[in-house]
């Protein structure tokens, strides 16, 4: 099993609904800061989380590649 | 104070939890022998054991001791990152990991065992194995005492369920599967608790308004460090950089069995050899996420923001509610319970890591050799199953007993840094003096210890030790501890090198492997420059050096 795998659809998965509730919900802050930091901080994850799984893809392809 | 979860909040947390479950249950297949189960079958990439190196270490209870310790001391905590495990991570890459990896030692007690002989294994096994379920115990403790004050859940309820995944996953799929969890825990922690560095550094007006509003003994990590009396901590130059920036950080970093096993479950000599090298550059920036928001927290309480921390029961500032009360006042309800899921995170790459560790040290090192040796592989397995669950068990009972009495605890922390003190001197004369006889090392490990529960109890500091009298009185805990690491460490070298030069030295043949001079490191030829220890070193030491300078 590649690790970047399941790290890279858990932090997709929390990505979106980070994403999605600082769209849903854009008001919503705590008492000291006013930024939507649910929308900034889900699209930084949904990032990461893309990372790792087009790094995993990639290696997957070169796997196949040079074992044909 | 306590904070409200939404719905979305425990919809990240249930996904969390079924992520590590699911990785636990993937991997079980991968197991087949005690090998597998216990050591990974030495087959983890190293980008994994890297994070997993330092995740193992980054329990409950240091997380929120060092957003505590950074309210509390300010960026001199960084030492503890800085100082204290970069050059020991980077020793024990360089130097020390030829020396357990080569000689096939399944554990550090199992490399003594090899090194030495029979009692200094027996010595350390045991000793290993309970504090172990004790700092288990204690970070399950910390964690269920926090979700009771901050959520209002039951602490039987969160110890318990938390034990539960844990025992799951670490039972389903071995040390692979902990350290595989470990990595996504780090990952967890790292982004779940960046935005709050952020969001409260820049409301404390950035570095700059930290700066402006702090005294300047806390913004200092070296400045003021030629007397105890002019800096937070109460310690001194040369008790912080040979006390904790030498023998302890080397003792835990170099010898601690709980790090060490992530290194040496990695595929080959030279990944095993990056893994600590690797690991130091993520260590390295630790301390903006996990001291910087104390530091922005003690701040902001002298803004007149309508924040503070709330009282301790001796009417101070309960530093450890800093990391919880910033959550309350950063995060809303979303990436609340992201943060939430990074603490319990923390709390079970904390408590994996000490039982996949305990597991180890029980089966090879005391089963295996006092109980029932000789037995099938298939029965090991078996074994270190069985202990699995009895080392999770055994840490519930711990939590309650510090839930229960604080004072044992308090004390048996003591004796376990008493016992830790003398260790790297051991060890240092064993991997690189190859004149080092067993009873040599017995006599001055035993003889080490005794130094240090000596000082201890003739020595006070903040009220604590000086059992039998008070020679001498320490400005603070953190320069008796560290002063007793100096004393109990020269006692082990000393009372070592000594009767070591007095007992039959042992033939160099069987030695092969073990010691500095007799091994041979294998050159790696298909290594690049970046995967080779010496250019990975020096980038390591620039980077520390621009850091320290920056903070000094």
């Amino acid at each position: 099993m590649d690790l970047r795998v399941p790290s890279g659809w858990f932090f997709t998965l929390v990505g979106l609904i980070l994403v999605g509730w600082g769209l849903y919900a854009p008001d919503a802050h705590a008492a000291l800061t006013t930024v939507n930091v649910n929308l900034y901080s889900g699209l930084s994850m949904l990032v990461f989380g893309i990372f790792l799984l087009l790094l995993a893809w990639r290696a997957t392809r070169l796997e196949k590649g040079s074992h044909p | 104070m306590s904070v409200k979860l939404a719905p979305v909040d425990y919809v990240i947390l249930a996904l969390y939890f079924a992520f590590v479950l699911g990785i636990g249950w993937r991997l079980r297949k991968r197991i087949s022998s005690s090998g597998d189960f216990l050591m990974s079958g030495r087959s983890v990439p190293v980008w994994i054991t890297s994070l997993a190196f330092i995740a193992a270490n980054l329990g409950a209870v240091e997380l929120i001791g060092m957003a505590a310790s950074g309210a509390k001391y300010g960026i001199m905590t960084a030492h503890f990152y800085w100082l204290g495990a970069i050059p020991a991570m980077l020793f024990m890459g360089i130097f020390m990991m030829p020396f357990y990896y080569g000689s096939k030692a399944r554990s550090v007690p199992e490399y003594l065992k090899l090194r030495f002989d029979e009692k200094t294994r027996a010595f350390n096994a045991f000793s290993f194995a309970i504090m172990t379920i004790f700092s288990s115990g204690i970070s399950m403790y910390a964690l269920g005492l926090l979700l009771q004050l901050v959520l209002g859940w039951s602490f039987n309820v969160s110890v318990l369920a938390s034990a539960a995944i844990v025992l799951a996953y670490t039972f389903l799929g071995g040390l692979t599967s902990a350290i595989y969890n470990e990595v996504l825990q780090f990952f967890l922690i790292a982004l779940g608790f960046a935005p709050l560095a952020v969001l409260s550094v820049s409301k404390a007006g950035g570095w700059g308004g930290i700066v402006a509003r702090l005294p300047a003994n806390m913004t200092h990590a070296w400045k003021y460090m030629g007397s105890p009396t002019e800096n937070p901590m109460g310690v001194e130059l040369f008790g912080m950089v040979a006390g904790l920036g030498f023998v302890l950080s080397f003792g835990y970093w170099c010898t601690n069995f709980l790090v060490v096993q992530r290194a040496m479950a990695a595929e080959n000599m030279s990944a095993a050899r990056r893994t600590p090298l690797i690991g130091t550059l993520p260590k390295m920036f630790l301390p903006f996420i996990v001291i910087m928001p104390g530091i922005a927290a003690i701040t902001l309480t002298k803004m007149n923001l309508g924040y503070s921390l709330p009282p301790n029961a001796s009417g101070g500032p309960d530093y450890t509610q800093a990391l919880t009360t910033l959550m309350a006042q950063f995060y809303p309800s979303g990436i609340l319970g992201l943060g939430l899921t990074g603490l319990m995170a923390s709390f079970m790459s904390g408590m994996a890591g000490n039982v996949t560790a305990f597991n180890t040290v029980f089966t090879y090192d005391i089963y295996q050799s006092y109980i029932r040796p000789n037995a099938d592989d298939h029965h090991y397995l078996t074994v270190g199953r069985v202990t699995t669950v009895v080392g999770v068990l055994l840490s519930i009972l711990a939590a309650y007993v510090a839930a229960h009495y604080n004072n044992i605890m308090d004390l048996l922390q003591l004796v376990f840094g008493c016992v830790n003190a003398p260790l790297f001197a051991t060890f240092l004369l064993g991997m690189f003096w190859k004149r080092t006889t067993a009873h040599g090392a017995f006599a001055g490990l035993s003889l080490g210890t005794l130094a240090a529960v000596l000082t201890l109890s003739t020595t006070v500091a903040e009220h604590k030790g000086g059992w039998i009298t008070n020679l001498y009185t320490f400005p603070s805990q953190m320069a008796q501890n560290f002063w007793i690491a100096i004393i109990a460490f020269t006692v082990c070298f000393v009372i070592s090198i000594g009767v070591s030069m007095a007992t039959t030295p042992r033939p160099d043949k069987e030695m092969e492997g073990l010691v500095y001079g007799l091994t041979h490191v294998p050159h790696d030829p298909d290594a690049r420059w970046y995967q080779r220890p010496a250019p990975l070193t020096v980038i390591v030491i620039i980077l520390l050096l621009i850091l320290n300078i920056w903070f000094k």
